[in-house]
């Protein structure tokens, strides 16, 4: 008993010890404990920001001679260094540089404190009187207790508080705040009341009201009501995911599995990308049901994710995971694994899917830069007709390339070296490899100046084919329509992510085709120090996708811990394949 | 800091620890929290609690029954007021109407403006149609707010007017006490000031219209831009027509590319009235190629790499009629490009520390900056028609010399670093 007790004192020091919890509103019991999570997670990244920074602060401070005996280190930094496209890679990328710690700013201190019990009428004519501010002070407390989650009992009496000295009237705006803390403490008998309350005083409700009373309906026996709700909503405008989330969980709560597949579809048919939650509650409930039809749809929700390249989180894999192992007389086998750079399966030896364009996806693609990307329905806007022609000319009498190099990116790879030193040290490295090298650049680099030495440059264009467009026109459109005609074999390197001329490209599935085809085709340079052989960060020789071969699965899936940018592709992958 | 993760980690434990045992404190869980405890604090612990029971023992009605006092009974009784009272609104509905998409949206708005959201109070139906035809859910919050704050303006400016008159009325009933006694004066002029400005501007325009520089508006982007950016155009347009009005030495404004059909004229008649046939400038559909020689063509783009040092009296300067909401770069460089013209744009970066925003201007800042640099006025003069919120202030070293120091301080730290590399280089090798 006094275990528990002393338990239950620690409970402040997590308010003192971490420093999360005090900013936000805890949501909920879940949330807390994802925070806390994060608060680790954080400090873990405090320490290898610690372990990195020493060796970043000497690069930049050093001067070159006495770098040169961090070389040999150089490789191995190089190596653990994430993938460019690897999930968590920008975050990383952006701690190398710490410029400016995003500031939070504290949390704003409460003139008054929240009541924790029921309060009676002159308990809160008080409160009233010590509130000082511009807002409504009725509404204030209760969003402040809407912010804070405070117990139903305590809105209740705030309500009742109101309707006595307002002749029984509570304005739509409390009710609807008092019907979030209802939903939130699943108190579903309040969610009945407020919603004939609402029925009986209001001819239609808005979207907000709605949402609330689908979500704290679905776990009632009255869930089909939360169906004719999303039918009002759907009146006025397209409900949200949300919406269908909560219908198809309550559809699937209570076994109704045709009402909740016709709301996928639905879903579907609006445009909207379906929630990860959604699809879980699919696989999770498909656990119960041994139903031919059932699971087909459920493979078809696994291509949906293959065609949408879009991922499952981490709880989510685990269900896939456990709903396969479930199918009866199929005997799948799950584990959770990663993928060789050779691009085999370390679960089972399997090669993943090729990362090459199919030949019309590369034709597809070729055509769409160029019409999308370099002349954008104005050839003048990043270019000229004149050049445009030049360099087509230029391309077509030279045989492919093997390399195709942004100058002016890499030659910018020190900023205390030399330009032209720099993109001749590439270039020189490169062509010792008898590799047909294509450099491209602007006419600026040949005018010389201090920092781009006319001898070098000279050197530079014996080693390698260059084209130099004019000096407004933008290069890396030419870098791609190069790097597209020589074909599959070509690559290119820039550190530039492109994003820029991927956000031309008219839709999302051509967006998708670049991606794909510049996660295969993109080279960065690794390299740290100048003079230091050039190292490039490997190719991805496999494609980052939701496949199958029919008896195995392949489903790459984002960890709960690990933060990945839109750009980047998820690294851990569940694999399944069935026993034999 | 290594301390501080385990002890959280540790802390994590006693908690899964504690909530084995929370079955036993059940009943003391209330007793157990100390009330001496901050607020937060207190609540933060309850919830926990009350969370953990709630979901662990399901049919618990009320999950803090001890607290069950006589206050409790008195908290429903509301409830069986709100639900007896009338509905509010319409009361009367026909269920046809309730088929229409449009009566619904409109009682969407009114419940969303019970909520507090932004959206005004009164809708036209014109309006609501504009609010139906939006494509997607943020469009419709977009106009919605937009409406709201309209509304709102409108609001504070109706009762600015009443208590101006009032305050007229009352000047008015104060002065009447006053003439009884005035006498009759002596004045050398009617006060007709404003007609006599007027005339005294036309007059102007007129010899500007004659012998003045011309300057150009490329109406040709309106294919570029939206209703709303249309509208801001064609605001701009008017004020710097205005602006070079009021001028000592007007430039002779040229309204070129301008469709009779487009809708960029078609706003202009709108908001100029009757008196768009009698401005003082010439609207051509013509371009600006075909009036002026090309050579003596100067197009003003932020996007061009060529900076202007001075104001040329014999060039004729062309401003883009674009404005651009949506940063679709290079558009205005790409047309000036297309006909071979010569480009320039402002010194903003010589002469201003810029801060945020674009560096594009809008219509009626470039022509006030142009106008002043006709008028002989150095650039520091012209710029301060550079909003203040877009810089930080003037820069005290000229660029050049800036530029040398740069110079300087390159070649210093750039000489010891050649000599090391290239060390580098011969060793490797």
């Amino acid at each position: 008993m006094t275990f528990c007790f002393t338990g239950i004192r620690s409970f402040p020091k997590l308010w003192k010890s971490n420093p999360y919890l005090g900013l936000g509103p805890g949501h909920s019991y879940n949330s807390l404990f994802l925070k806390d999570c994060y608060g680790i997670r954080n400090q873990q990244k405090l320490f290898s920001l610690q372990t990195a920074s020493p060796q970043n602060t000497k690069a930049i401070n050093l001067p070159i001679v006495k770098a040169r005996y961090h070389r040999k280190g150089s490789g191995t930094i190089s190596s653990e260094f994430p993938h460019l496209f690897a999930a968590g890679a920008a975050k990383k990328r952006s701690q190398m540089n710490p410029q400016s710690k995003d500031h939070v700013s504290p949390p704003v201190s409460n003139i008054i404190q929240l009541p924790t019990k029921p309060l009676n009428s002159e308990q809160w004519d008080k409160l009233k009187e010590d509130f000082k501010g511009k807002a409504n002070f009725e509404n204030w407390i209760i969003s402040q207790m809407a912010r804070h989650n405070s117990s139903v009992d305590v809105a209740k009496s705030l309500l009742a508080w109101v309707a006595t000295k307002n002749n029984g009237i509570v304005s739509y705006n409390l009710l609807v705040k008092y019907l979030y803390l209802c939903v939130f403490h699943k108190q579903t008998s309040e969610v009945f009341d407020v919603y004939e309350i609402m029925k009986a005083r209001y001819k239609s409700l808005e979207s907000g009201a709605n949402t609330l009373l689908i979500r704290g309906l679905i776990h009632s026996d009255r869930w089909r009501e939360a169906l004719v709700l999303l039918e009002d909503i759907k009146k006025v405008m397209t409900p949200s995911k949300k919406n269908y989330n909560d219908c198809i969980q309550g559809a699937l709560l209570h076994q109704d599995v045709n009402i909740a597949w016709n709301l996928y579809e639905d879903l579907l048919s609006h445009d909207l990308i379906p929630m990860m939650e959604t699809l879980k509650a699919f696989f999770d409930l498909g656990k119960h049901i041994k139903d031919d039809q059932y699971s087909n749809k459920l493979l078809d929700i696994l291509l949906y994710l293959r065609n949408n390249q879009l991922y499952p989180g981490e709880s989510f894999a685990h269900s896939i995971k456990t709903w396969f192992e479930s199918v009866p007389g199929e005997q799948w086998k799950g584990q959770f694994t990663t993928i060789q750079k050779s691009g085999q399966c370390l679960g089972c030896g399997k090669t993943i899917e090729s990362i090459h364009l199919s030949p019309e996806e590369y034709e597809f693609l070729k055509r769409k830069v160029l019409r999308d990307v370099i002349d954008g329905g104005d050839q003048y806007r990043k270019t000229t007709p004149q050049e445009l022609k030049r360099f087509q000319n230029f391309v077509k009498y030279c045989p492919p390339f093997d390399i195709v190099i942004d100058g002016l990116n890499v030659a910018k790879m020190f900023p205390k070296v030399r330009e032209s030193q720099v993109l001749l040290g590439v270039v020189s490295q490169l062509a010792k490899q008898n590799l047909h090298v294509l450099v491209l650049g602007r006419k600026h680099m040949l005018n010389s100046r201090a920092r781009w030495k006319k001898d070098e440059m000279e050197e530079v264009q014996k080693l390698a084919s260059c084209f130099f467009a004019d000096n407004i026109s933008e290069d890396d459109p030419f870098l791609l329509y190069a790097t597209l005609h020589s074909g599959h074999h070509c690559k290119f390197i820039t550190k530039d992510l492109l994003r820029d001329h991927k956000a031309c490209l008219p839709d999302a599935k051509t967006q998708r085709l670049f991606f794909k085809w510049q996660q295969g085709h993109q080279l960065a340079i690794t390299s740290r120090f100048p003079g230091s052989k050039i190292t490039f960060q490997h190719i991805l020789s496999y494609d980052t996708v939701v496949q199958t071969t029919g008896d195995s699965w392949h489903i790459p899936y984002d960890e709960d811990l690990v933060e990945r940018y839109s750009y980047e592709v998820p690294t851990k992958w569940l694999c399944l394949h069935r026993k034999t | 800091m290594v301390i501080e993760a385990t002890e959280e980690f540790s802390f994590m434990t006693v908690f899964f620890k504690m909530s084995v045992s929370i079955a036993f404190i059940r009943p003391f869980a209330r007793v157990l929290v100390p009330f001496t405890l901050n607020r937060k604090r207190s609540v933060f612990c309850s919830l926990i609690l009350q969370r953990y029971m709630s979901s662990k023992i399901p049919p618990v009605p009320c999950p803090n029954k001890e607290s069950t006092s006589p206050e409790q009974l008195e908290l429903d009784g509301w409830k069986i007021t709100m639900k007896s009272s009338v509905q509010e609104g319409v009361s009367t509905v026909l269920s046809t109407q309730d088929e229409d998409p449009l009566v619904a949206t409109r009682e969407l708005i009114e419940m969303w403006r019970l909520l507090g959201r932004e959206v005004p109070e009164h809708i036209s139906d014109e309006e609501l149609k504009t609010i139906m035809e939006c494509v997607s859910k943020s469009s419709k919050k977009k106009y919605l707010k937009f409406l709201y704050v309209k509304e709102k303006m409108k609001k504070a400016k109706q009762i600015k007017k009443e208590m101006k008159a009032a305050a007229k009325e009352k000047a008015k009933e104060d002065q009447l006490l006053e003439t009884k006694e005035n006498k009759q004066q002596n004045f050398l002029f009617l006060r007709l000031w404003d007609r006599n400005m007027d005339i005294a501007m036309g007059w102007k325009g007129v010899q500007a219209m004659q012998f003045g520089q011309p300057l150009v508006f490329d109406m040709a982007y309106d294919n570029y831009m939206k209703p709303k950016e249309l509208r801001n155009t064609v605001s701009q347009l008017l004020e710097s027509e205005g602006q070079n009005r009021r001028d000592v030495d007007p430039f002779h404004i040229h309204f070129c590319n301008l469709k009779t059909d487009g809708p960029l004229y078609g706003e202009l008649i709108k908001r100029y009235g009757e008196k768009w046939d009698k401005l003082l400038l010439t609207a051509t559909e013509k371009s600006h190629i075909d009036l002026f020689p090309k050579d003596s063509i100067v197009y003003l783009t932020a996007d061009s790499p060529n900076v202007m040092t001075t104001f040329k009296h014999d060039k004729i300067y062309i401003v883009g009629a674009f404005v651009d909401k949506n940063i679709q770069p290079g558009i205005s460089l790409a047309k000036a490009k297309r006909l071979n013209l010569a480009t320039e744009c402002f010194p903003l970066d010589k002469y201003l520390q810029w801060d945020t925003g674009t560096k594009n201007l809008t219509l009626d800042q470039v022509i006030r900056i142009l106008l002043c640099l006709k008028n002989n006025g150095s650039w520091e003069e012209a710029l301060k028609f550079v909003p203040r919120r877009k810089h930080t202030g003037y820069l005290e070293i000229p660029q050049y010399s800036q530029e040398f120091v740069n110079r300087v301080k390159k070649s210093k730290i750039i000489k010891p670093f050649q000599k090391g590399s290239l060390n580098i280089y011969t060793q490797k090798r």
